[in-house]
């Protein structure tokens, strides 16, 4: 099930909060596990027992840490087992085919890749159950001893499948005890409809147009219409995913939760160094904290620190997808993000205007590379970039999508946003709220196009 | 309790959302279920019936594919939504919706932007093999009709890479004409008359009066005087909603008309059982108007032309169509004395039956283009 769906919003929703707001505070966590559960296994029933191994594992791991705290070798034999379960899982699922497909390849086999659809936000999950099992092995927090409450959070619907990243730290105060009122829960009604709004209005009407730019063949489009297509994705991508997150962050709110923030208007960055504060917050957190400094940071050496850069980024961008454009689009910004550390970023804070320019041109690059999965055809849509040929096909699509996109454009910064606060007419506002709602649900009843674009993840 | 009704007023976002999603959902189970929407033209999906097993069947035919399917298709209020969105698609200059474009004067177009290939040929080839059998016994003529945006070339936004069916047409007539088959290409016929009301705004079929050039063209080809629009008695009906419509369902558009005219009629025999008139006069009160012409489609149609109007000279033509030729075929009842029909979807008979059995003067295989590259059925000419 996914947020933005008619069945989500006008039966998922008023049941489960019915339910969860009725039941007394002892049987919160326990009902919210339960919708939680149902919420996973909507989609794909058979993966349910995958989920239960995932709650069951890490919290028999986590025990089993805790009890043998002397025992140096055993507790590092628990840990280990749920890290490599998690991470076996995810590998399964999500990275056996890119590997028979590049054995094949490599040495010229032919071994059969298997049909396995993704189970919903495993990639997601799999990180914040990680965050658990590791800060328990770190000493940071104590294993639950509850396996309603770690299940809960392990399977908490609003941040289940595409973010943000919530870390077991996060919420694991909130998880036993949490007050809710009706002020967190408004702004969670606000937040949400927000969040709907962008996925629904702009992300979706916006995605249409790269859509139509593949459908064309990258062969055929105009070298203007090559770099609205983009142009268009880079506005759908952040639209669809903050959509999601800001959606997940209300919801939680309604629920008596506060999820940490996960973008920041990234578009407005002035270097990708800036951009990667900004955008997906809790994943380069989740690096930071468990890949980067544990493999020593900044602090072991300047070539070190490279290296750890390197393999961050190797692995943030395969964690985005099964396929070597991911790769290639991670070590991308690597690549920018070590030139800024040896010094360029000085160059770029004198310079406000280039370094408006330089990161977004950047990042319609980095959005080409994560868009196109085959790479021949990435060459030939780069070709068509940069090779000027002119011709009339852009000018339907932009007379089309042109509102669209000056509105997605105004909405990346914070204008608007900042002019809202400031308007202190409460009615005029929740008036805007209404209208976002209305129009989301109407363009949700005709969706003749309304993709999940995290199926990768 | 008032203390708490107090504190959500205080509230008034949560009680919107919260009233919209609870009453919608009780709405929604309240409401009656609607079996087909007039406005989209298509049947819509009924709650499905829960097992295991379609619990875990994949994709579509799943079960929570289906439940999907269903809330969104008998939600409350459905057209209303739709026309919401359709306005606010206007309002951002939006000129297309599904996959329909908003030309000129209010016209629309399919976007019609590839064809399939293998399915070009195989069709090509199973006319082919048709004109190779018959060819020799009697006169086989073909004409595909190019959708609207090919005439009306002036209404249509510029920068769109539309099939060429002029070209594409021209490729296949080639191949049939190696068949010994007489083709007609009606493309500059349409194209002279584009100022003319020859193709509907709304929906994908020609105007009876596009139907009516192309079957002057046709006569003349044959050397048959054909029939003036002057000497017919012509009707009109209103507020035509074609299929462009069903798909885009624009708040502003403006409803076609459809004509028809009167024809004196022999027997009527459609699919075995004898019928009364050319037309189904209670479609024409419907949503699906155009199927008024000639019931329909149906798989074989024998028409009789009256007393007065007939050529008395024995004369029978065979039409090999798509929906396109009902509007077309009544004219030929002023040059024929009988017009057989046969739409290949829904034929039960084998052609080689009708062939043998029956002997025509003329054979008319009459398809519009998109029909052409898409129906699976052309096959059965060959059968």
């Amino acid at each position: 099930m996914v947020f933005s769906s008619l069945l989500f919003l006008f039966r998922f929703l008023p049941i489960a909060f019915l339910i969860y707001y009725i039941v007394p505070k002892k049987l919160k966590n326990l009902s919210l596990l339960l919708l939680s559960l149902f919420f996973y296994s909507w989609g794909e029933p058979r993966y349910f027992p995958i989920m239960l191994a995932t709650i069951l594992v890490n919290y028999l791991a986590a025990l089993g840490i805790e009890k043998f705290a002397e025992k140096k070798a055993l507790r590092r034999a628990f840990f280990l087992i749920a890290v490599f379960f998690s991470l076996g899982m995810l590998f399964f699922f999500k990275y056996t085919n890119f590997f028979i497909e590049n054995l094949n390849g490599l040495l010229r086999l032919s071994i059969g890749t298997l049909e396995l659809t993704l189970p919903l936000g495993i990639s997601f999950y799999t990180f914040q159950t990680m965050s658990y099992t590791i800060d328990v092995f770190r000493g940071k927090v104590k294993a639950e001893h509850n396996i309603i409450d770690l299940g809960a959070f392990v399977v908490l619907f609003p941040q289940l499948i595409a973010g943000p990243i919530v870390l077991y730290t996060d919420i694991n105060e909130a998880l036993k005890n949490r007050k809710i009122n009706l002020a967190q829960i408004e702004d969670g009604v606000k937040t949400f409809i927000l969040g709907l709004g962008k996925k629904v209005l702009i992300a979706n009407n916006i995605g249409a147009l790269w859509t139509e730019v593949e459908k064309i063949g990258f062969a055929n489009v105009s070298s203007p219409l090559a770099w609205l297509g983009i142009l268009a994705f880079s506005l759908q991508i952040f639209f669809d995913f903050s959509g999601y997150s800001t959606m997940a962050i209300g919801l939680g709110k309604m629920l008596g939760f506060e999820f940490p923030e996960n973008f920041n208007y990234p578009y407005i960055a002035r270097s990708i160094t800036d951009f990667w504060r900004r955008w997906h917050m809790t994943l380069s957190a989740w690096f930071r904290e468990y890949v980067y400094i544990p493999l020593g940071g900044n602090r072991k050496g300047k070539a070190r620190m490279y290296f750890n850069l390197f393999v961050v980024w190797a692995c943030t961008g395969f964690w985005h997808g099964a396929n070597w454009n991911f790769i290639f689009w991670g070590l991308f910004f690597f690549v920018f993000l070590a030139v800024e550390k040896a010094g360029f970023s000085k160059f770029l804070d004198k310079h406000r205007i280039f370094s408006h320019v330089y990161v977004l041109f950047l990042l319609l690059m980095s959005w080409s590379l994560f868009a196109i999965t085959d790479l021949t055809q990435l060459g030939t849509f780069f070709m068509r970039m940069f090779s000027f040929t002119v011709g009339a096909d852009w000018l339907y699509y932009l007379r089309n999508y042109a509102v669209t996109i000056v509105i997605a454009c105004v909405l990346s910064t914070p204008l608007i946003p900042r002019l809202f606060e400031k308007v202190n007419i409460g009615w005029l506002k929740n008036t805007v709220y209404v209208l976002i709602l209305l129009l989301s649900v109407a363009y949700l009843v005709d969706a003749t196009y309304n993709p999940f674009l995290y199926f990768r993840f | 309790m008032m203390e708490k009704i107090k504190q959500l007023l205080k509230h008034p976002m949560t009680l919107i959302f919260g009233l919209l999603i609870v009453g919608i959902f009780i709405w929604d189970n309240l409401y009656p279920i609607r079996e087909f929407s007039d406005m989209e033209n298509r049947a819509l999906t009924k709650k499905p019936a829960f097992s295991v097993k379609s619990l875990m069947a994949e994709g579509d035919q799943s079960y929570t594919m289906k439940y999907e399917k269903y809330v969104n298709d008998q939600f409350v209020l459905r057209d209303q939504w739709i026309s919401l969105k359709s306005r606010s698609e206007f309002l951002l200059g939006k000129t297309e919706n599904n996959g329909v474009i908003y030309g000129k004067d209010h016209y629309m177009f399919e976007k019609y932007f590839s064809t399939d290939e293998e399915r070009l040929g195989k069709n090509t080839a199973f006319v082919k093999e048709f004109g190779d059998k018959y060819a020799d016994q009697t006169t086989v003529s073909a004409m595909l009709i190019p959708y609207s945006y090919e005439a009306l070339e002036d209404k249509v936004p510029a920068g769109l890479a539309f099939v060429d069916q002029v070209a594409r047409t021209k490729e296949i007539y080639g191949e049939l004409e190696k068949s010994g088959i007489k083709t007609l290409d009606i493309f500059p016929t349409m194209s002279e008359h584009r100022d003319e009301y020859i193709y509907y705004r709304t929906d994908h079929h020609w105007t009876t009066q596009g139907a009516y050039y192309a079957y002057r063209q046709f006569c003349e080809s044959r050397g048959r005087k054909p029939v003036e629009l002057s000497q017919l008695t012509g009707h009109e009906v209103k507020d035509f909603y074609g299929t462009f419509f069903s798909k885009s369902k624009a708040f502003n558009t403006v409803p076609d008309v459809i004509s028809y005219y009167d024809f004196s009629t022999g027997k009527i025999v459609i699919d075995g059982k004898e019928t009364e008139g050319l037309y189904a006069m209670e479609k024409f009160d419907e949503r699906d108007k155009y199927g008024a012409f000639l019931h329909g489609n149906n798989g074989l149609t024998v028409l009789r032309s009256g007393e007065v109007d007939r050529p008395g000279d024995g004369s029978r033509i065979l039409v090999v169509k798509d929906s396109f030729g009902n509007c077309f075929t009544p004219f030929l009842l002023r040059n024929y004395d009988e017009v057989w029909v046969v739409d290949l979807r829904y034929l039960k008979e084998e052609m080689s039956a009708i062939m043998s059995e029956n002997h025509f003067d003329d054979v008319l295989i009459l398809y519009g283009f998109v029909s052409f590259d898409s129906y699976p059925s052309v096959s059965k000419i060959t059968y």
